[in-house]
């Protein structure tokens, strides 16, 4: 099984994961998540198990609540909680580019 | 003072004599904690503890845990309180609505008196990850007090305060309770509402209490438990959790599997184990050595399904909504990527990354369906065994608590550290751990105790009657000769 994983393999998952990463800890990376993706190659040494898959292990009966209007949370803390906002809205950067815009 | 020290039902007269004031319990708590200096809180909410107790003064006593301090672990959301999951992330975070648990605890008119330090998000073995330094071990405050839910698990074991909560994902209550000889329960999956814990493996997280004994630990499960509208996978089942202490264990069946007891064990804890086996043989109950199968893939299992659900939950931290966000950020991009970046600290960064991987494409039936296969088997192996035991026991953790300095250089060894209780998670089922005795450096042993889903009076009844025989000095400011 190999030591390292590419710098490519590490970006690529820094990409899934929306972390950026620098320089240096991209060999940190290179060593370390291959050190748990060895890890996690042991489930192929499983044997013996069925199909039936377990996603959690809820098995006791539960009420649905009544599908009606209830307590909701004051818009004006939901907002007043991100970083940046203004008036009723949240402050995001331009996402479509004013080149691409219509 | 030193009412604390005092059972709780002495507590609870003395309250209701109108002898001391729930102030008291509040002031005698935030000087045990003072003075212990453990870092064991994040945040101290004194002035609302305060304010709590100066308006209980006019309450009526109605129950055994009236007035009583209690500390909540930092991933719970509390209103108006900074709750901050030990992270960078969300060292800025107020919630604006309380968890079920919260509410609950302040129903019964419980005080919250702080925010205990954690593993950030809740990973790791150690609370070392946490972005505010590791809590220490009152036992020797050199070494860590487990985690994640390490700084509930110290701040009991001091005996600052009677009650916490905590969580545990991966074993996060029990391994913490083994290391500092505490007991502390994992309910049930469903026992206990999950609203407004922060998630980091929804399958796998539960809520549990965390004290010095037994009994206290089932009082405080009969606050914390029961259906919640909030929670879908909450369960519709009340109990009082103390009905069956005191109780005959004579005839009970207890298995213990091999593999927890196998060389990956320090001979120490094994042997302690053993010792503790005589005890539960004189009270009257049976004890056999048995094969479990996929027990030894539990790790494997957790790595992936901890990992993929933890990715999926923390995608949430995107430095829009609530929390850190990156000063000055070039793009969207910039406030996802750079924000997560600063954020979050290297153990959450490297579990977000694999778990990630572990759900791109191809991966989520190569690994992640493989480990929900394996994990219906192991539930399996489980159900099977409670056909024929009443309990499964076995040592909590596989060495007693090392040293805070110890290397942290290895990604697996935080998981290695929960090789014994991470199969209670997979399964959903309950598992306390207790104190069972002291290595030769006198650090506590823990056994835990495992039973079948919703059977937790059960384990409290066993356990009881184990601490009661056991009879072990737990107070690490006792001094003098421990009773080991």
């Amino acid at each position: 099984m190999k030591e390292k994983l590419s710098r490519e393999e590490v970006l690529h998952v820094a990409e899934l994961a929306r972390i950026a990463v620098t320089e240096e800890e991209i060999e940190k990376y290179q060593v370390e998540l291959k050190k748990l993706l060895n890890d996690v190659e042991k489930i192929n040494e499983v044997k013996g198990y069925d199909d039936e898959i377990l996603i959690a292990p809820w098995s006791h009966n539960t009420d649905l609540r009544e599908d009606k209007e209830g307590e909701m949370l004051d818009p004006k803390k939901v907002i007043e909680n991100a970083p940046r906002h203004s008036g009723n809205y949240i402050q995001v950067p331009v996402v479509i580019g004013e080149s691409e815009g219509a | 003072m030193k009412y604390l020290d005092k059972s709780i039902i002495e507590i609870n007269k003395l309250l209701k004599e109108k002898k001391i004031k729930p102030i008291d319990l509040v002031e005698e708590a935030y000087e045990n904690i003072e003075s212990s200096d453990l870092n064991a809180y994040i945040t101290l909410t004194k002035e609302e503890a305060y304010q709590k107790a100066k308006e209980l003064e006019d309450k009526e006593v109605d129950s055994l845990l009236f007035g009583l301090p209690i500390a909540v672990k930092d991933n719970i959301c509390t209103k108006g309180v900074l709750t901050t999951c030990a992270s960078h992330m969300l060292d800025n975070f107020v919630p604006i609505y309380d968890a079920t648990v919260v509410e609950k605890i302040n129903n019964a008119n419980m005080i919250i008196i702080g925010k205990t330090n954690m593993d950030e998000f809740a990973m790791g073995s150690s609370s070392r990850t946490s972005y505010f330094g590791a809590p220490h071990n009152p036992w020797d405050t050199n070494k860590i007090s487990g985690g994640s839910s390490g700084g509930s698990a110290s701040t009991i074991a001091a005996r600052d305060v009677l009650f916490a909560l905590g969580s545990d994902t991966g074993g996060s209550i029990r391994q913490p309770a083994s290391y500092t000889g505490i007991v502390g329960m994992k309910p049930t999956y469903g026992r206990v509402s999950r609203y407004g814990l922060i998630a980091f493996a929804s399958s796998l997280d539960q809520i549990g209490p965390m004290t010095k004994n037994v009994y206290e630990n089932a009082l405080l499960l009969n606050v914390i438990s029961g259906h919640d509208d909030k929670d879908l996978t909450s369960a519709n089942k009340e109990e009082d959790f103390t009905r069956l202490i005191g109780k005959d264990v004579k005839g009970m069946k207890i298995a213990i599997p091999n593999f927890f007891v196998s060389d990956i064990v320090d001979k120490e804890i094994i042997a302690k184990l053993k010792e503790t086996v005589k005890v539960l043989e004189k009270l009257g109950a049976t004890v056999d050595y048995v094969d479990m199968k996929y027990l030894d893939n539990a790790v494997t299992l957790y790595q992936i399904i901890a990992m993929g659900e933890a990715s999926s939950n923390l995608a949430r931290f995107d430095g829009i909504r609530y929390g850190h966000s990156k000063e000055n950020p070039e793009d969207i991009k910039d406030v996802y990527f750079g924000t997560r970046a600063e954020g979050f600290g290297k153990e959450v960064k490297r579990r977000i990354m694999v778990g990630s991987y572990l759900l791109s494409g191809e991966n989520a039936r190569e690994y992640f369906y493989k480990a929900l296969s394996i994990r219906d088997d192991m539930k399996q192996e489980f159900t099977n065994i409670f056909k024929d035991y009443d309990f499964v026991i076995g040592p909590t953790t596989t060495t007693t608590a090392y040293l805070l300095t110890d290397p942290m250089d290895d990604p697996s060894k935080s998981f290695m550290d929960d090789v014994l209780v991470i199969p209670v998670n997979m399964a959903g089922i309950p598992g306390l751990n207790m104190p069972i005795g002291f290595d030769k450096n006198h650090m506590p042993i823990g056994m835990q105790i495992i039973a079948n889903s919703f059977e937790e009076a059960k384990i409290y009844q066993l356990a009881s009657a184990l601490e009661k025989e056991l009879n072990l000095e737990l107070n690490p400011n006792a001094g003098g000769d421990n009773n080991d």
